[in-house]
């Protein structure tokens, strides 16, 4: 079977999966993500992220465990990864709150637009921008990733997969937050807790004797507590520190006629910042809100030279800005998908809860050898993985699609959502969380486990460590180990296995000029 | 003399000090194989290196967060009497949960045990222990209790408990797998 076959046939699970009200589950699925994904988006306080891994436990409830379950699964935490992203612009533009992260960047045009009675137009040009970005996005990961997975399976035996995986994670320890030491130290503690119980030997290593942690620390429980319940924390003890804000108090003039777009002008400040935020989603670690800064203070020095006479600056309501940061935070989403899917590297936390995702359901397991025409159970036979591949795909074209007929008009209709106070919101999200977790462990103990990895999380914040190295360390921390274990055993337990080849003794060298060359950048 | 390091350099010498217990102290007293091990006479991976390894990835950090001191934020007093309040919701919550059910139930013959399945009683304990959480929560945020955000708290109990029984019956509501 060829390449094609496997396209097809990946195509084909999404347009004929079981069908309800007769439109075929997946789709469904993805339409639902999409639309949850926009609310999330508008409602400052709350994240894609974290509608992810609320609706994960509940997702694998309803479809289950088995293979049929993975793509309605995915196409969902797809949905919502694609939603959100456009949904921060929301309240950006109308409320000068961004409801993401990457979203800020917006609001220094967005507001001033929305001000000046311009919020319709803003709003277009935010969905135009982010939907293209997506777009061409999604058409480098369809083109790359297969690529990437085949060149690493081709050319990579066990100690240079080894060294690559060290190479990841220095990589994401030294890009993610201010400080490189404490990106170390985060991705040491992860990949300590990845340890926990998780040896060969029957004895269950550091458990401390502990029989709660003879299984090992529950995934989700380790991840919702750090991720979420770490910033639920926070979240309210600012708000107990600095009072309650209403970002709705600033409301804006709507603007009865929207006037057009400006394609053409907008066209190249949106092509160039999809490149920048393509190229940064790739890099594992590194995420959409330094590519939403960048693709602006680029698109920034570009207006400066290029402006006409009378139009505004950047900063004053020129939608120029709006453009460059939207298509730039946008095409993070479907490349931030290339490591994903190519080498199994989760490079963000939407990544981390569809990784979590693939793992909890399995049947499919990111990395390379997704890619491979003769993975079948027999030669002539489809590679389920390749097929579950393009099936994953075809659900974002599916949600891209979404977004380009759909998306506008509904997320010009969920501006309220930056009206719930995020006082009474976050409580209600944790205990939605606890409860998704209760309902997965069905023990007490998961629970108490996950405050406890919340409050580790909460630390964290406070002291200015990031805990992504954390999470993304947890996850691969298991892999890092077995791939080094059949290393050693396959070079004859050979000491140096790490540095006998040139490749992996290029990734090692990589791994170590990243950490000091990241030494060198400035606290901020 | 009096040594007055910055936070960071704090937060470098404790990661150290745990990363050398867990190097020299846990890994080695709470693994079954050592750093290597010989099986039917060839050297594999032990148990313990997994742990040493990451034990030293935060030994480097620890040493780079001590010669390149950053941002300089710690955890301060206020905080840690808002994670000591934070405990005490949680732990006032859990017991709530866990208990009301049964305690709710004492007075009949066959106990809470047997009812844990059926409604409403397999709601008692989310309710309760989920009303005070949400509540509680809102009101330590907003530095003001009220039953206002209890009401609160009850209702989105409610629907979420709603959301999770309805339609799914083999799905447990807490604390029910635990009585």
């Amino acid at each position: 079977m060829g390449v094609w076959d496997h396209v097809i046939a990946g195509v084909l699970a999404v347009f004929q999966s079981d069908p309800v009200l007769g439109v075929p589950i997946t789709i469904l699925m993805v339409l639902g993500g999409f639309l949850l994904g926009i609310t999330v988006g508008a409602t400052p306080g709350l994240a894609g992220p974290m509608a992810m891994a609320i609706s994960l436990p509940i997702l694998i409830s309803v479809f289950g465990y088995s293979n049929d379950a993975l793509l309605p699964v995915l196409g969902f935490l797809i949905g919502i990864m694609k939603g959100a992203t456009i949904g921060g612009a929301v309240p950006a533009i109308l409320f000068n709150t961004p409801g993401t992260p990457d979203a800020y960047m917006t609001t220094l045009d967005g507001y001033p637009m929305a001000q000046k009675g311009e919020a319709k137009r803003a709003l277009r040009v935010a969905h135009f921008s982010s939907a293209s970005g997506d777009t061409f996005s999604d058409i480098v990961l369809v083109l790359c990733a297969p690529f990437l997975a085949i060149l690493v399976e081709s050319y990579l035996d066990l100690p240079e997969k080894t060294a690559l995986l060290i190479l990841s994670l220095a990589f994401i320890a030294s890009v993610i937050g201010n400080s490189v030491g404490k990106g170390l130290i985060s991705m040491g503690l992860g990949l300590l807790a990845a340890m926990v119980a998780t040896g060969e030997d029957f004895y269950p290593r550091l458990t401390l004797g502990q029989p709660a942690l003879a299984e090992g620390i529950p995934i989700a429980a380790a991840i919702l507590g750090v991720l979420i319940l770490g910033e639920v924390f926070k979240a309210l003890e600012d708000i107990h520190h600095n009072g309650v804000f209403s970002s709705a108090a600033q409301t804006v003039r709507q603007d009865a006629k929207v006037g057009t777009l400006g394609l053409r002008k907008l066209l190249p400040y949106i092509g160039r910042s999809a490149v920048i935020g393509t190229c940064i989603g790739a890099l594992p670690g590194v995420g959409s809100t330094l590519a939403a800064t960048l693709g602006y203070t680029s698109a920034k020095r570009r207006h400066t030279k290029e402006k006409e006479p009378g139009a505004p600056d950047f900063g004053e309501g020129a939608p120029e800005g709006i453009a460059a940061t939207e298509a730039a935070n946008s095409s993070v989403s479907g490349a931030n998908l290339i490591p994903v899917l190519s080498l199994g590297i989760p490079g963000n936390a939407a990544a981390v809860f569809l990784i979590l995702a693939m793992d909890s359901i399995g049947g499919f397991n990111p990395g390379p050898s997704v890619f491979q025409l003769g993975g079948g159970i027999s030669a002539g036979a489809l590679n389920p993985e390749m097929v579950m591949a393009f099936g994953i795909f075809t659900t974002m074209f599916v949600a891209n699609g979404l977004n380009w007929t759909i998306g506008g008009m509904f997320m010009r209709s969920v501006g309220v959502m930056a009206r719930i106070p995020k006082e009474r919101l976050l409580p209600i999200v944790l205990l939605l969380t606890l409860t998704a977790i209760y309902v997965q462990e069905t023990s007490m103990v998961a629970v108490w486990i996950t405050l406890f990895f919340g409050f580790v999380g909460y630390a964290m914040r406070r002291i200015d460590m990031s805990p992504l190295p954390f999470v993304i360390a947890f996850i691969l921390g298991g892999n890092l180990e077995a791939t080094a274990r059949q290393a050693f055993a396959a070079t004859g337990a050979d000491p140096f296995f790490l540095f006998n080849s040139p490749i992996a003794l290029a990734f090692i060298a990589l791994a170590v000029a990243v950490v000091i060359f990241s030494l060198r950048k400035p606290a901020s | 003399m009096k040594l007055r390091l910055s936070a960071d350099k704090w937060l470098a010498l404790f990661f150290l000090a745990f990363a050398l217990l867990v190097i020299l102290v846990w890994a080695p007293l709470d693994t079954g194989t050592g750093l290597v091990e010989k099986v039917r006479r060839k050297f594999v991976i032990g148990d313990a290196l997994g742990p040493t390894v990451a034990g030293a990835v935060i030994v480097i950090g620890a040493l780079l967060v001590l010669l390149r001191p950053g941002t300089d934020k710690m955890i301060s007093r206020e905080n840690v009497v808002w994670l000591a309040a934070l405990f005490f919701l949680f732990a006032l919550s859990m017991v709530l949960m866990r208990y009301a059910g049964p305690v709710a139930l004492a007075w009949s013959e066959s106990g809470y045990r047997p009812l844990r399945a059926t409604a409403p009683w397999h709601y008692i304990g989310f309710l309760i222990g989920g009303t005070v959480l949400v509540g509680g929560l809102t009101g330590f945020a907003k530095r003001q209790l009220s039953i206002r955000e209890f009401a609160i708290g009850f209702a989105a109990s409610l629907a979420i408990a709603l959301l999770y029984d309805l339609p799914f019956d083999d799905l447990i509501l807490p604390p029910n797998g635990d009585v």
